[in-house]
């Protein structure tokens, strides 16, 4: 709960990126996703991966989460390395991945479903955590009849219902209005805080990134490897209201520096590709 | 919008109202042109019976234990090839919608294969399954087992994969991807496949009937035939329409979204 107790820096970290590298493709159309990174994240931590649109951020979600095993180098949790989904790693995807066949409830309760948990233990455990990302009376809706921000909640309930040691959020609020991105990261703030949950979180946001992390890993634009690590000193507990203060601005801005070139990269990049396209007819 | 009410000429609000209305009219008109005909006496004999003792024949035909009898027979043959074409078809489905390579070599075959007359094989069954319920069976398994496993493989590939990756990441084995995940997200497509199979599957088992056996009611149908009962033969075919649209209508129901 408090947050006083802060895991020690001598202790094992919950997650090691151990030089990755991912390649996709073969011959003269090989694409670099993930080049050499290595970082890590401590027990109760809350690190974000941030890098321009294209960089490889998916890519190394998939290989932390186990569902691309084909890589080189090492992700490892203790001393297992990853190449399957582990019981440790809990992921929220980037997409819309709620089932729509089944009910809010039924939703969250579905890992629990998989292990075997009877029916009401299963029940007020999924209760407790729709009740945590605030769709309490929601329980018995479908997801087409929720808004897509309620939908990204649902997904993380059922990711938070299985208690995983390391939660993996691949930009749950990409698809979401600004507005609303900040008060989910207060929900997820509070969340963190209250289950001391260690948390990696994959990003293009750098507003969303500063007001939640305490670390920030930046990555380069193709090939994408490790440009630098910010620890962000920000007091805790946090809200957004400190998107309003200095210390906020100053770590906005500086990271801004070494994002934008790789943005701008980005950008150019994909204009001569479109370019080459269009010259092609 | 407008167009296309002044391209069937009417501007009538399709409310549900009129359109019971519209049926009624239609239905009532080809009823008193059918008694028309009937009472003209330009048709040899009894081919168009009047409307009254067709309804007569009905009212017979739902008393008799002969027809109940071979109704149960039908509806039996018919389910169990249901099942059997289902159980294989939505198994093959599954299997083509999820290899690639199984799919290139094997689904231009069920496809091409589908709509072509599975009656010439009624002679093999019989041979194989003998003249009772097992040759109608078999026809029947065969017929609907196209069409389950056409769309059972369609419906294979428009799972939105994103709902594999979460099966996967919650590290669910291979039977919970199975029923809690490929089977529901499928559920539309592989109950419309079994409503088509069940429309072939009725008609095969009957035709099947027609030709060669001593139940069922097709069988009945060539009975009553024989015998150039045709308010009865009429009043029969209109069971038997009624009782396919009926099943038709019951798995339309849970078809839908
Ligand atoms: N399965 C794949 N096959 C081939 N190339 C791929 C594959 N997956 C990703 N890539 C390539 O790897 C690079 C990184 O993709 P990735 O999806 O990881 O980017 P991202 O950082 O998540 O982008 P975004 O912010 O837009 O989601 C891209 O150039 C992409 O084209
Ligand atoms: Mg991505």
């Amino acid at each position: 709960m408090s947050i006083s107790e802060k895991t020690p820096l001598a202790q094992e970290p919950a997650l090691v990126v151990d030089d990755v590298v991912k390649r996709f493709g073969r011959g003269t159309e090989i694409v670099t996703a993930v080049d050499h990174m290595s970082f890590s994240v401590k027990q109760g931590e809350f690190v974000s991966v941030i890098g321009p649109s294209g960089c490889g951020k998916s890519t190394l979600f998939n290989i932390i989460g186990g569902l691309l095993s084909d890589y080189e180098g090492a992700v490892k949790i203790g001393e297992e390395r990853i190449s399957a989904p582990h019981p440790a790693v809990g992921m929220v995807f980037q997409e819309e991945s709620t089932f729509p066949w089944r009910t809010v409830i039924d939703n969250v309760a579905f890992p629990l479903e998989l292990q075997g948990v009877p029916k009401s233990e299963r029940m007020d455990r999924a209760h407790h955590f729709i009740d945590m990302v605030g769709l309490a009376s929601f329980e018995n809706a479908f997801p087409s009849q929720l808004s897509g921000g309620m939908k990204q909640r649902v997904s993380i309930a059922r990711t938070l219902v299985s208690q995983p040691k390391i939660l993996l959020m691949d930009e749950p609020f990409a698809a979401l209005d600004e507005q609303t991105r900040l008060l989910l990261g207060d929900k997820i703030t509070q969340i963190q805080q209250e289950l001391n949950q260690t948390t990696l979180l994959i990003t293009h946001n750098l507003t969303e990134a500063v007001q939640l992390s305490d670390r920030i890993v930046v990555m380069t634009y193709r090939p994408g490897q490790v440009k630098r690590i910010v620890d962000i000193n920000l007091p805790r507990p946090r809200t957004s209201d400190v998107v309003g203060s200095d210390a906020f601005g100053h770590y906005v801005a500086e990271i801004w520096n070494d994002l934008r070139e790789e943005a701008s990269r980005g950008m150019a990049d994909s204009e001569s590709a479109a370019s080459r396209r269009a010259a092609h007819g | 919008m407008a167009a296309a009410g002044s391209l069937t000429s009417s501007s009538i609000p399709a409310t549900p109202r009129n359109v019971l209305a519209l049926r009624l009219a239609v239905a009532v008109f080809i009823l008193c042109v059918w008694e028309g005909l009937s009472r003209s006496g330009l048709f040899y004999g009894e081919v168009v019976p009047s409307l009254l003792a067709i309804v007569v024949s009905l009212g017979k035909l739902l008393i008799d234990p002969v027809f109940w009898r071979n109704l149960q027979v039908t509806m039996i043959e018919t389910m169990a090839s249901l099942a059997i074409g289902a159980g294989i078809g939505i198994a093959v489905g599954i299997v083509l919608g999820a290899n690639r390579f199984l799919m290139r070599a094997f689904e231009p075959v069920v496809y091409y294969l589908s709509p072509t007359p599975r009656i010439i094989l009624f002679p093999v069954m019989i041979m194989w399954f003998g003249v009772g319920p097992g040759s109608k069976i078999a026809l029947g398994a065969l017929s609907a087992f196209f069409a389950i496993a056409l769309s059972t493989a369609a419906g294979m590939r428009q799972i939105d994969p994103i709902l594999i990756r979460v099966g996967r990441s919650f590290r669910a084995n291979v039977w919970q991807m199975a029923f809690k995940i490929y089977l529901p997200a499928m559920r539309v497509p592989i109950l419309n496949g079994i409503r088509l199979g069940m429309g072939t599957a009725i008609i095969t088992v009957l035709l099947g009937e027609t030709k060669l056996s001593n139940q069922g009611l097709g069988y009945m149908i060539m009975q009553v035939y024989t015998r150039f009962d045709m308010p009865g033969l009429y009043a029969l075919l209109i069971l038997v329409f009624v009782i396919a649209g009926g099943v038709n209508a019951l798995i339309g129901h849970f078809a839908r979204d």
